[in-house]
């Protein structure tokens, strides 16, 4: 399979991009000529115009627009990102996933940060995104962000491989009533109400509602731990206030019993064994922003959010709250100036209950600090034509201190090709797992006689791993219909962390042998990579786009490494080539999509190359009712996509889902 | 479904595509907009303007439409009516426009722009989210791919423009005031 996959998905590529040439000869079209009714009938290429804005930016950026996410079938966060180009998104068990940009993928994500309208949903406990826990209305999302690399000069620490940001729809375009049903062989019941209105002078607002029950993945073992129920409810205002700017209101509550495996040790009798349990995460947030114009081109924003989460597993509980308060300003000096500054605090106390006796945080409770200001300034050297843009984050956190996180990127506009470069730098804090926990783990040693352990302990010392990062990207539009979008990067990496080995303590009573392992920064190296991402719009009804990313690392320990798997976990828990290949078609009343994706090896999880299919068919009923059934993982019953601890991997079921829904937007 | 079948209908399909490349026209998001913008010209009366001079359609803001207002302007079938496509970068220049589109840039300085308007007759457009509901006088929205519009009357009434009704039925939604 594994030798297999890259040959049919070059042979996509090459078609996909065959067809990029032919598209470009189209005839005219008399659009001006049709009726008010007949334009109303057209369909039109869901390319949104921030979509052509990102176009000119010097980032490494991708959009999914709501479009993109309606017809991919998918029903969560996680699955929703697989079509991003560059995300490494795999299914870990039904409720789990790994997903990395450029790399260290891990259940955590810890490299990259997540936000849902502006709220972080990064958690300092592990360092990164425990996804299960997060979710809204996907009718909702208007759109899903993905910038891949460096973005510590705005979004500050822990962006070291990238940014998702997810963003929800004005309340003014949810007007109306939508229900939405559905059920299926893995997502086995969903039910989804929303309701919205307002009042026509700048007072909107919705409502929503939503539960799901989904099933486990498939276990060789016939074991069915993971499966997962979560019920949510939210709303958002946006109420126009005038002269005096926007203001927007979100909040959700959510509760949900993810089911797990874990590993759980004793210490008498030694040894170290799988539990079954849910993990229940009550999570509550409340994002207050207002937005007003000072100039023509000039704005004053400030957010200001509370986030809570209580998780409750068989092996840890942590409680934590977070508020978090941000300002930024931007204006236009000197005419060839854009300033764009700003500052902000957050607080995050969590509290830590143990619930095994060989799992701790030392201290129990921690508060999380954060202070930080940034200013970035982007010089038009050469009007509209090439952009300097020069920044930099002071970020202060009580971990670490000042972490500076500068970049300079360069934009060069050609009429419809833009070129790009940056260098950047970005820091990833420790999380209170490297700076506090304590964790035993049992080993055989085969010439001892008392049982030893080893005791992973988080250490007041770690520093944050860094980065500095050289991109340059390249895109290009033929036409209205095709583009092509090239981005490379060469990443220097510093202060990765590891086990280091600490001392061997003989305990008495009981008798045993402790061997500590320090967390530290234990590797450097390098790591480089490409992705490019070709998109054409054959016609107004037909829309293919593919990806293609590569990567590759280049890592080596320093001598306090003693972790002997480090190097080879880091660079073989992503995988190398990753190819997608996506259709849609429309055809009033239908639309039909189809995804194809070859995964490449991740040696470190010992989980092998795969490629599988997704499709969904839409059917249009009336002006109300929509139906839709979606297949995924078409090409094989079920397959390995990560591996998991404890046990064998846990596969991914070929799944089939049924949904219905019934929009009523409001009459006049 | 076996893999090899599964790889040849994808490649099926996308052959498929070249072949509908050649029958249907094809359009973006913003040749639509541009081709109702210059549509909507022809169901709007402007009783305070001269009727013979030329309709003055202008974008204000960060200008979604590109080449694509001009190519469909050359496009457009010849008629008695002259179109001048102008480029504004701050709404004082405004007041002269028939028709103003109203670039989502410039959604957080919307209340400015309408008090600049006041109630000339300068008919509002613009696809930025509660557009219509802040006192312009027609949004475009899309519907599951596809690009339909609504009309604030009573904005429109202020202004002493005159819509026909053949505008106000096709409108997906027409707000009346009360």
């Amino acid at each position: 399979v594994a030798k297999a996959a890259p040959s049919t998905a070059l042979l996509l590529l090459a078609l996909v991009l065959a067809r990029t040439a032919t598209a470009q000869q189209a005839p005219p079209r008399q659009l001006t000529a049709l009726t008010l009714e007949q334009l109303g009938e057209i369909e039109v290429s869901s390319v949104s115009k921030q979509a052509e804005d990102l176009w000119r930016t010097p980032v490494a950026i991708s959009v999914l627009t709501q479009d993109d996410i309606r017809r991919s079938g998918s029903t969560s966060l996680p699955e929703i990102l697989r079509m991003a180009p560059g995300v490494e998104v795999a299914r870990i068990d039904s409720d789990h996933w790994s997903i990395g940009i450029r790399g260290f993928g891990d259940q955590f994500s810890k490299s990259l940060l997540v936000l849902i309208d502006g709220r972080n949903i990064y958690t300092p406990l592990f360092a990164g995104t425990y996804w299960p826990a997060y979710d809204t209305l996907i009718p909702d999302i208007e759109r899903i962000e993905v910038i891949r690399g460096p973005g510590g000069t705005i979004w500050g620490g822990n962006t070291v491989s990238g940014v998702i940001n997810i963003i929800t729809r004005h309340s003014s375009q949810t007007r109306g009533t939508l229900v939405a049903v559905g059920t299926g062989s893995l997502d086995r019941a969903t039910a989804a109400l929303r309701h919205g209105g307002g009042n026509g002078r700048g007072f909107d607002y919705r409502v929503y509602a939503k539960a799901f029950n989904r099933g486990p993945g498939f276990h060789a073992d016939g074991a069915r731990f993971d499966k997962w129920w979560m019920t949510q409810g939210g709303f958002r205002t946006d109420v126009a206030l005038g002269g005096r700017g926007v203001l927007t209101l979100t909040g959700d509550v959510s509760d949900g019993r993810h089911g797990q495996r874990v590993a759980i040790t004793t210490l008498a009798p030694p040894g170290r064994g799988p539990v079954d349990g849910n993990l229940e995460a009550v999570g509550g947030n409340l994002v207050v922003n207002w937005e007003r114009p000072t100039s023509a081109d000039g704005s004053i924003r400030v957010q200001a959010y509370y986030d809570g989460t209580d998780w409750r597993a068989p092996h840890f509980q942590e409680r934590r709250d977070t508020v978090d308060i941000d300002y930024t300003q931007s204006r236009t000096a000197m005419t060839r100036h854009h300033l764009l500054w700003g500052g902000g605090v957050r607080w995050s106390p969590g509290r830590y209950t143990p619930t095994v006796a060989t799992l701790d945080f030392v201290p129990r409770n921690f508060t999380d600090r954060l202070a930080s200001v940034f200013i970035q300034d982007q010089v038009a050297i050469v009007p509209e034509r090439l952009l300097l843009t020069v920044g930099s984050k002071f970020e202060r956190n009580n971990y670490t201190g000042l972490e500076l996180q500068p970049s300079a990127r360069l934009l060069w506009n050609v009429g419809t090709q833009t070129l790009w470069s940056a260098v950047s730098r970005a820091v990833r804090t420790p999380s209170r797992i490297e700076r506090a926990l304590t964790l035993f783990t049992p080993v055989v040693v085969p010439t001892v006689q008392i049982p030893v352990f080893i005791q992973l302990t988080g250490n007041g010392a770690v520093e944050a791993e860094s980065v500095i990062s050289y991109e340059a990207g390249f895109r290009r539009a033929a036409g209205a219909r095709t583009s092509i979008d090239v981005t490379a990067f060469y990443t220097s990496h510093e202060d990765l962390v590891s086990f280091g080995r600490g001392p061997t303590v003989i305990e008495t009573s009981p008798l045993r042998a402790v061997i500590v392992a320090p967390y530290l920064n234990g590797l450097f190296g390098t790591s480089h990579g490409f992705e490019v991402t070709p998109q054409v719009q054959l016609t107004s009804s037909w829309r293919i786009w593919a990806s293609y990313s590569y990567r590759h690392f280049d890592l080596e320990a320093t001598p306090l490494n003693a972790e002997m798997n480090a190097v080879s976990r880091y660079e073989g828990s992503s995988p190398r080539h990753q190819v997608r290949a996506q259709a849609q078609l429309s055809r009033h009343p239908l639309e039909v999509d189809l995804a194809y994706r070859a995964i490449g090896e991740l040696p470190a999880r010992t989980i092998g190359g795969y490629q599988t299919s997704d499709a969904r068919i839409g059917w249009r009923l009336n002006e109300q009712f929509d139906l839709s059934l979606a297949a995924q993982n078409l090409l094989q019953r079920h397959h390995a996509e990560f591996a998991h601890d404890p046990g064998p991997p846990v596969e991914i079921p070929r799944s089939l889902f049924l949904g219905l829904t019934w929009t009523r937007s409001p009459q006049p | 479904m076996s893999r090899r079948l599964w790889a040849v209908v994808l490649v099926a399909l996308t052959l498929h595509a070249t072949g509908v490349a050649a029958q249907r026209p094809t359009a973006s998001e913003y040749e639509v907009k541009a081709a109702y913008l210059l549509n909507f010209i022809r169901f709007v009366h402007w009783p305070g303007r001269a009727s013979s001079g030329p309709i003055e359609l202008c974008v204000l803001g960060a200008d979604p439409f590109g080449r694509t207002l001009d190519s469909s302007l050359a496009d457009q079938p010849q008629g008695e009516t002259v179109v001048i496509i102008k480029r504004l970068s701050s709404v004082e220049q405004a007041r002269a426009c028939h028709v103003l589109f109203v670039s989502a840039s410039e959604e957080g300085r919307l209340p400015r722009i309408m008090a600049a308007l006041g109630s000339a007759d300068v008919l509002t457009v613009s696809d930025m989210s509660g557009f219509a509901g802040r006192g312009g006088m027609i949004q475009f929205v899309a519907d599951r791919g596809r690009i339909r519009f609504e009309v604030n009357l009573p904005a429109a009434e202020r202004a002493g423009l005159m819509m026909s009704s053949e505008l106000l039925r096709v409108a997906r939604n027409v707000r009346t005031g009360r």
